[in-house]
């Protein structure tokens, strides 16, 4: 069946978001339109704002529509202590749940040499600006812990230590209530690796 | 079509890319059929057991189905360890990886270069120091390009073909091979000791003047195979403006 070039344009455009496919975007293109006209103006409204106003925080990439993001506006954190993360996701995660009260960088990204994403595209340099500015007392890379992720935070450790500042990396190892059994041999070997004493 | 499963073969992988939502295309280096592209489905899912599994510097047993360009990846495991090659040596693999990427066709056996593509992982993954890293560069750059078809005299001048002698200055002309340099004589091509080829051959590259030879040598010889479009991981290679400094100073 045909639909209107305007319904269809919309089950079209709706197909831009992540996960939905052609059957998705058609089922929400008619609930919009038969029972949520009203959402609908508000979604195409925040969506146009959003796009609009949304850009960086000057001080740690993440999206914000402030120059300076609530988050590194806040003087109660402790702004001696910088989280470098990959993405805007893994901030909230941190802070969702864990008591960490320092600042982030994000980079949107880590370096991945053959996609031709080097140290620049990932704000490297205003990492460095950053950093020369003084305060900072130590950075803890939270980048994931894929080879890429590694091998970004081993380039951003080195720019650290020239510095003379401390850098630490997040610990990888066996989930909590897992069985070592079913954790895969990559992870048991690196928590082995990383073992401490108690 | 050939919806025929491959058998189980060791490979390695060199690139990946998230491809629509929860899958990857993988790009693979294997024995038997070199490089080859497959669809690794499913592996963004969080209980996928591919996503720890399909990183680079991991020794892997694979199979895959399919017929086309790009495969389905049907079968991944490991084959023994991941070679845990320590943080200094990340760029140095990505760097070999790119140059498998760039430079090796799909879909063409490369038995031998397989064996010394995990043998230079396995010399990075031990590495001690920044001359150590440099030496199994060049042998892989002087392996891959014998393996292309394209391999460098190493031992032997061209023209004459007299045996090299190591404390004799060259001009190495790309294609054509080392042609002996008398006195104060310009190079063409890239001006450089004997010893340098014999080193690179015989797989004893010690001296700092050798390895900087070698590397402007293999620069060369790659850029002419390369194009114009610069090697992304090169930049890596690279340490950090800061950290440069602080020992320059």
């Amino acid at each position: 069946m045909e639909f209107s070039p305007l319904i269809s344009r919309l089950v079209e455009d709706l197909r831009c978001l992540p996960g939905v496919g052609p059957k998705s975007a058609q089922r929400m293109a008619f609930h919009l339109l038969e029972h949520d006209r009203e959402g609908a103006v508000r979604l195409a409204r925040s969506l146009q704002e959003a796009v609009e106003k949304i850009g960086r925080c000057h001080h740690c990439r993440t999206l914000s529509e402030t120059a300076t993001c609530p988050l590194c506006a806040n003087a109660s954190r402790d702004h001696g202590l910088l989280c470098v993360v990959e993405s805007p996701a893994d901030v909230r995660a941190i802070e969702q749940s864990t008591a960490y009260r320092g600042l982030y960088f994000v980079l949107m990204g880590h370096l991945s040499p053959l996609d031709g994403i080097g140290p620049a595209e990932i704000g490297l340099d205003q990492l460095e600006t950053r950093l020369a500015d003084g305060g900072i007392t130590e950075v803890i890379l939270a980048t994931n812990p894929t080879v890429e992720g590694e091998a970004t935070a081993h380039y951003i450790s080195e720019m650290v230590h020239a510095r003379g500042i401390r850098s630490t990396r997040i610990a990888h190892g066996v989930p909590l209530g897992g069985e070592l059994e079913y954790v895969d041999g990559g992870t048991l070997s690196h928590a082995f690796a990383g073992r401490r004493e108690i | 079509m050939s919806p025929r499963q491959t058998a189980l073969q060791p490979a390695y992988v060199l690139h990946q890319r998230a491809w629509r939502d929860s899958s990857a295309i993988v790009e693979l280096f294997t024995p038997e059929h070199g490089r080859v592209g497959v669809v690794a489905k499913g592996i963004k899912r969080p209980r996928s057991p591919w996503r720890g599994l399909l990183q680079p510097f991991q020794p892997l047993l694979v199979a895959w189905q399919g017929g086309g360009e790009l495969k389905t990846l049907t079968v991944a495991e490991p084959q023994g360890m991941a070679l845990r090659l320590p943080p200094s040596s990340l760029a140095s693999g990505f760097y070999l990886n790119e140059l498998l990427m760039r430079l090796v066709a799909r879909q063409d056996a490369q038995l031998t270069l397989f064996g010394c593509y995990d043998a230079s992982l396995r010399a990075l993954a031990t590495a001690k120091d920044e001359a150590a890293l440099e030496r199994t560069l060049r042998y892989f750059e002087r392996d891959l390009l014998t393996a292309l078809g394209y391999a460098l005299a190493l031992d032997h001048e061209a023209e004459t073909g007299r045996p090299l002698r190591s404390a004799q200055r060259y001009d190495y002309q790309i294609e054509r091979g080392p042609l002996p340099l008398a006195g104060d004589d310009e190079a063409q091509g890239i001006a450089l000791h004997g010893e340098t080829l014999l080193a690179l051959r015989a797989q004893r590259l010690q001296g700092e003047r050798e390895r900087r030879e070698a590397k402007r040598l293999m620069r060369a010889v790659l850029a002419r195979y390369l194009g114009p479009k610069p090697l992304a991981s090169r930049q890596m290679l690279v340490r950090p403006a800061s950290a440069r400094n602080e020992t320059s100073e």
